[in-house]
């Protein structure tokens, strides 16, 4: 069973405080939105999470582990996947290369072929199977968010974290995305999505976590969060979309 | 040296706890949940400076590092440094004649102006196109070449002002043919990965040009006359104790000696600088520049138009380079590789000041040109020394890069 | 006939020809009409040691992006450890007592002879100790070249894992003035350290195989032709293992995103420093047999003008593909020998010895510009992809369904982070 835990993260640039005592806990396959208004700390708390950037206090533990002392790769070896705000698809490898790199990197000992027929399988689920051989560059935008998507599955994290994963994406892949979050999620993995798309992610999500400027004001069904007063105040009120 | 000994000791000392302070520190300083940007270079010097004395004060008290603190360190290490090479050697021409020493560092100073200038166009050029231009060095050639080939070829007994446009000119319009065609479709997404687009191909540059220079004037050593000779004036007269000028040198106080091919180069180089700084902060065109140095977008918007900066840039930048071989060929014999050490002098410099800083690369010029000096006067084995002082700039450059890859004015990262 | 197999034919007959030159060579007698010279036979084995270095500088550049300028250096690491080994170690069966004896295994001993000064024509330690202090019947045995060259390449590994290693944290640019302050340190402590070195003049290393080999002699260029051409068909073949392996796929999602690949569980840390490590020695090991085959050493090896020719043939071969890149290496080299020639234009007499290179010089620029992939790359492409172009029509059967919603990118979440492809942190 999945338990995340974040302990009273702090992280300051300079003097900057961007992120202020965020606790939170993640348990078992949960669904959860993290929104906020632009400066929140929305990025910078996932960059914590994933272990590419260091809190300046506070401690991070996945299933009884400490991880945010650990590189990346290590982080997303004890179970933690994420995709990136502008995506980051590897452009001059094929298609099948950027999904055999997660699954292989997982494994010492695995070879390519091993794992082909898995990879087959993901593209198949994300409706881009033909494009198998292309070169990611060859993509076009929302296909590459699909492969980053795909990266993940191959990756085979506990808990995936999605940075914007609707922003400037048509609406005919807006769906597909939509349905891998809800069939991954059913499948026993935990979620966190970031998004600007209000009426997305409340519908989406069962759980709202709001960050205001590096603080934490809210955390819960996503109906509660959406009358709470500081909630609205501090974000939504100013900020409709 | 006598006692050698006392020198490399003294430098183990300060590598060790160099090292010590520049590992340990951020750890202690993270542990604290303390500002640890500053703590590696700052830990690294103040182990340096006084080893223990200093470490284990700094983790108990964990202060703030400040620029002062680190320059503080810096000035102490240094007197380390000079104390132990003096103890050591004691008889050495650095230590024992102060005339010589004051001589040195003139000329270190003198030729670190003229450094500086030329790493300026190399920081002007990545201030605005993101781009290390590794041709660099073969502009500084070129424009040397020019200016020989005009006052002593082409046109025997033209004024050198003449030959110094003219390979202002040449630089210039190399550099704007350049830029157009290699470097411009770099904005327009046509290219792929520039950064590494721009390595290569202005690496290409240089490996055409040199050939090319070589092929057109063999690989005969050239080297023009002085470009204005001095007046033989003695003050006070007949004994010249105060100021001795022959045509080839000036003498001050009886002590400081400067070469007049040097003192010219450095004149003109100085006269390039105020001009540089008028055009970028008192014309339009150098503020456009600026602007689009600071916030590409921004400048567009008003109106700017960012590919035109970038062939302007990218031009002055060889012209500042150009203009440094033509002071400098009257100083050192030139050949078609001239420019390799230049141009590896200048990477030091830029990386030394801060990528991209103006101020940044005049005072790395001043730094390197002093360092050179010293390590050419003071070094006794003189073959030795000479073999060494491509050397000396690297060991900075290495260091700079290990300890803060921002150097001294460079934005943070 | 399927792409591999294609790969696979032309290699085993590219081999099969590769092994069969020699026969006819001069100094074999010829085949029928064809008659090799020692001069070509020369060349082969030059061509062989630059593909070795242009195609282990594509692997380090071409697939995993660390556009080191430092390859040379390595190269010369190789030849100056083999060859200060072949002048200062010595194997004896008793201690010198004038030079420094290391004792070994039994009653042998390692002697390391005392730098000389420069400009002394003192015997060495050694010739004095044989007439003073070493009894009778003492067995000399100067280290075995094969040996010397295997401590050349542990040499080259151990700098390759020390730069690769201190340049973790340099990206692009910062990295490519790093590997050139390296060299430039190297060359300058060669140059000036001459007691050691012998600086300019160059070390002189033993022939390749001193004894000769199978009835030639030690200057017959044959034994150099094959075992050269074994070291570069062994470093193609541990290339060409590597780059379709785990490690070939790693390095490549290095070159094209760090952060995302670590995000996906790449040990970014381990590749890196790894493919420093083999391209190092790789390099090492031909500049230890070069040096050896030559016969001296000189720290002009190490200018960067050798290095740009490196690059120069790497980039026109094709920079991504270690085939492609070893293929222009030979290409070139031989190119470079015809065009030792000079032409008339009309009046203008043209001495082609000295605009070859600006020739190549203006071909790696518009090589760079024009055909990115180099110019044998996008044959070898069109060959393994059937015949089909590269970019196939997706991008515009997808690119007006494509939504411009532009990403409100937040600066201040951003800026830590995603510091661009120039920083250095």
């Amino acid at each position: 069973m999945l338990r995340l835990t974040s302990n009273n993260i702090c992280k300051n640039f300079g003097g900057l405080e961007v992120l202020k005592d965020v606790s939170f806990t993640v348990e078992g396959p949960e669904l959860i939105g993290l929104i906020g208004p632009n400066g929140a700390g929305k990025t910078t708390l996932t960059n914590i999470l994933d272990g590419a950037l260091k809190p300046s206090s506070g401690t991070v533990y996945m299933n009884g582990e400490r991880i945010d002392t650990r590189p990346p790769y290590g982080v997303a070896r004890a179970g933690l996947g994420r995709t990136f705000q502008v995506t980051r698809a590897f452009r001059r490898m094929t298609v099948l290369e950027n999904l055999l790199i997660p699954a292989m990197a997982m494994r010492a000992t695995a070879r390519q072929r091993d794992f082909e027929e898995k990879a087959q399988e993901v593209l198949e689920f994300l409706t881009i199977s033909h494009l198998r051989n292309e070169y990611a560059r060859a993509l076009s935008g929302g296909q590459q968010k699909l492969l980053e998507l795909g990266r993940l599955l191959m990756l085979d994290p506990q808990m995936i974290i999605l940075d914007e994963p609707f922003a400037g994406v048509h609406p005919r892949l807006m769906d597909v995305i939509y349905r891998y979050i809800t069939e991954i999620n059913a499948q026993g993995k935990a979620f966190i999505i970031i998004s600007h798309d209000m009426d997305t992610i409340f519908t989406l999500s069962r759980r709202l976590l709001v960050l205001n400027y590096g603080d934490l004001i809210a955390d819960g069904d996503p109906e509660v969060v959406r009358e709470d007063p500081v909630v609205k105040a501090a974000y939504l009120g100013e900020d409709e979309e | 040296m006598e006692n050698a000994a006392i020198f490399g000791w003294a430098l183990l000392w300060i590598l060790f706890w160099g090292a010590l302070g520049g590992v340990v520190t951020p750890r202690i300083y993270a542990r604290k949940d303390l500002e640890i940007s500053q703590a590696s270079f700052g830990g690294a010097v103040i182990g340096a400076a006084l080893g223990p004395f200093s470490l284990v004060p700094l983790w108990i008290a964990s202060p703030k590092i400040t620029g002062r603190l680190i320059g503080i360190a810096i000035a102490i290490v240094i007197g380390i440094f000079v104390a132990s090479f003096a103890l050591a050697d004691p008889d050495n021409l650095c230590v024992a004649n102060g005339g010589f020493v004051i001589s040195q560092l003139t000329n270190g100073i003198v030729i670190g102006i003229i450094y500086g200038l030329m790493a300026l166009g190399l920081t002007l050029i990545f201030s605005i196109l993101g781009v290390v231009s590794f041709a660099h060095g073969e502009f500084y050639m070129i424009g040397g070449m020019v200016t020989y080939f005009m006052s002593a070829v082409w046109l025997p007994g033209v004024s050198p002002l003449v030959a110094i446009l003219a390979s202002c000119i040449v630089t210039f319009v190399i550099g704007y043919i350049f830029e157009r065609i290699f470097l411009r479709p770099m904005g327009s997404g046509e290219i792929e990965r520039p950064t590494e687009y721009a390595i290569l191909v202005t690496f290409g540059l240089a490996f055409f040009l040199q050939y090319f220079t070589q092929a057109l004037t063999s690989a005969v050593p050239v080297k023009a006359q002085r470009f204005f000779p001095f007046p033989r004036v003695e003050l006070p007269a007949e004994s010249g104790t105060l100021l001795k000028m022959t045509p080839g040198n000036v003498t001050i106080f009886d002590a400081i000696s400067v070469p007049n091919p040097r003192f010219t180069a450095a004149v003109l180089a100085l006269i390039m600088l105020a001009a540089l700084l008028w055009f970028l902060y008192r014309t339009w065109v150098g503020k456009a520049l600026r602007a689009v140095s600071q916030d590409r977008q921004a400048a567009a918007v008003t109106g700017i138009n960012p590919n035109s900066m970038n062939t302007l840039a990218f031009s002055m930048g060889a012209m500042l380079a150009g203009l440094s071989g033509a002071s400098l060929v009257q100083v050192f014999s030139w050949l078609p590789q001239v420019g390799i050490p230049a141009a590896a002098r200048s990477f030091v410099i830029i990386v030394l000041g801060g990528m991209g800083s103006l101020p940044g690369a005049f005072l790395g010029g001043l730094i390197v040109g002093l360092v050179e000096a010293a390590g050419t006067g003071c070094i006794p084995d003189a073959t030795r020394a000479a073999a060494y002082i491509p050397a000396y700039s690297m060991v900075i450059l290495t260091l700079v890069l290990l300890l803060k890859p921002t150097g001294l004015f460079g934005r943070e990262l | 006939m399927n792409p591999t197999a294609i790969y696979r034919v032309a290699g085993s007959i590219a081999i099969v020809l590769l092994l069969a030159i020699p026969f006819a060579s001069s100094e074999l007698g010829g085949v029928g009409p064809l008659v090799l010279s020692s001069y070509f036979m020369h060349l082969a084995i030059t061509a062989f040691f630059y593909a070795i270095l242009a195609s282990s500088w594509s692997l380090l550049a071409g697939y995993a992006g660390q556009f080191s300028f430092g390859h040379m250096a390595f190269m010369a690491i190789g030849g100056y450890t083999s060859g200060l080994i072949g002048k200062f170690f010595r194997f004896t069966t008793a201690p010198s007592e004038l030079c420094t004896d290391i004792p070994l295994l039994g009653n042998w001993w390692l002697v390391i002879l005392n730098i000389r000064r420069v400009g002394t024509i003192d015997e060495s330690c050694l010739d004095m100790a044989r007439a003073e202090t070493l009894p009778a019947g003492t067995l000399i045995v100067f280290p075995p070249v094969w040996a010397s060259i295997a401590m050349g390449l542990v040499m080259g590994a151990t700098f390759g894992l020390l730069v690769g290693w201190l340049v973790l944290r340099l990206r692009s640019t910062y990295l490519a003035l790093f590997t050139i302050g390296f060299s430039e340190i190297l060359r300058a402590s060669i140059s000036a350290e001459i007691p050691i070195t012998e600086g300019q003049s160059g070390l002189e290393l033993v022939p390749l195989f001193p004894g000769g080999l199978l009835g030639f002699t030690s200057t017959s260029k044959i034994p150099p032709y094959y075992a050269m051409l074994l070291l570069f068909l062994l470093a193609m073949a541990l290339m060409t293992w590597l780059a379709g392996s785990r490690f070939g796929l790693f390095i490549r999602a290095i070159r094209e995103d760090e952060e995302a690949a670590a995000a996906l569980g790449v040990n970014i840390v381990r590749y890196k420093v790894l493919v420093f490590v083999i391209t190092s020695t790789l390099a090492a090991a031909a500049g230890a047999l070069q040096g050896h085959y030559i016969g001296i050493i000189t720290p002009n090896t190490l200018i960067i003008l050798q290095m740009s020719l490196v690059i120069a043939m790497a980039v026109i071969g094709g920079l991504e593909n270690i085939y492609a890149a070893s293929v222009g290496a030979i290409v070139i080299t031989f190119a470079l020998e015809l065009l030792r020639t000079s032409i008339n234009i009309g009046p203008l007499h043209v001495d082609m010895t000295l605009w070859r290179l600006v020739f190549f010089g203006l071909l790696l620029m518009l090589t760079l510009r024009f055909q990115r992939n180099g110019l044998l790359f996008p044959i070898l492409e069109r060959i393994s992809r059937g015949g089909v172009a590269e970019e196939t029509v997706s991008i515009r059967e997808e690119s007006e369904e494509d939504w411009e919603e532009e990403v409100e990118v937040d600066q201040l979440e951003d800026s830590p982070s995603d510091s661009g492809e120039e920083s250095a942190g």
